[in-house]
């Protein structure tokens, strides 16, 4: 897995990338303890190049956004292929989670 | 046609393993979809096998079999630990459970896999995916 930020504005656009596991999922942790760290309320989960996640990953995820959620800030998503939305839908994260079609709607969203 | 592989309980061995295994599958014509979710059940059922089941514990091991027929395919994952109740871990789709962080991947295996038997007390888990289409419950995934 890879990740790289970027800033739009207040807004931090994390676009992951490949696979999203138990094997790698302390690294994300990381990365999210830092933009915490750093303040950043408005959280943008670029999808796009995940080809895949297991649940260790999703757990990664919902900790971000219960942390984000407790500092008063909000955590997007867009991007998803099709198969990944459909794990979002089966564990039906897709209620907890805010999952957006298109970059343009996610950021305007946050 | 049956083929396994043997680690021990190092979560660092288990996406080697996941790939051996998927390579001699990979020529069955199965659906992209089909392929994700057997892989993502073989990466859950291994995970739980090497953490929750032997512990973390170097020295004992997970064996995964797979089985194809013509109409299924059918992993055992066994590992060489307690056991445990898959009825006792609370199902992480309700509402109230939704942000916990556990418990997403017996639930998984259970919502991918078409045929789902715990044995030796929850130490090893057997999962079949029909592979012939009329005999495929697709529906269940989108039941979920």
């Amino acid at each position: 897995m890879n990740l790289k930020e970027e800033k739009r504005n207040d807004i931090t656009i994390c676009k992951l990338e490949g696979e999203i596991t138990i094997n790698n999922s302390a690294e994300l942790r990381k990365a999210f303890d830092l933009i915490i760290k750093r303040n950043e309320k408005k959280v943008l989960a670029d999808f796009t190049a995940v080809s895949y996640i297991d649940s260790s990953g999703l757990a990664t995820l919902i900790e971000m956004f219960q942390r984000l959620k407790k500092i008063g800030g909000r955590l997007r998503f867009y991007g998803l292929d099709q198969k990944i939305k459909n794990i979002f839908e089966v564990t039906k994260l897709h209620k907890l989670f805010d999952i957006c079609d298109t970059q343009e709607s996610a950021l305007k969203d946050l | 046609m049956n083929f396994s592989e043997r680690i021990f309980s190092r979560l660092e061995l288990i996406p080697d393993c996941i790939e051996k295994l998927i390579k001699k599958i990979k020529h069955l014509s199965l659906a992209e979809e089909e392929l994700f979710d057997i892989k993502l059940c073989l990466q859950e059922a291994l995970v739980n096998a090497v953490k929750h089941g032997n512990k973390f514990d170097t020295n004992l091991e997970v064996e995964c079999s797979i089985e194809v027929l013509d109409d299924r395919l059918t992993i055992q994952v066994k590992d060489q630990g307690a056991g445990f109740d898959e009825q006792a871990v609370p199902c992480p789709a309700h509402t109230e459970n939704l942000t916990k962080t556990s418990g997403r991947g017996v639930y998984l295996i259970k919502k991918l896999m078409d045929e789902v038997k715990y044995f030796d007390r929850g130490s090893g888990v057997k999962m079949t995916k029909f592979i012939n289409k009329e005999n495929s419950r697709e529906p269940k995934r989108r039941e979920a």
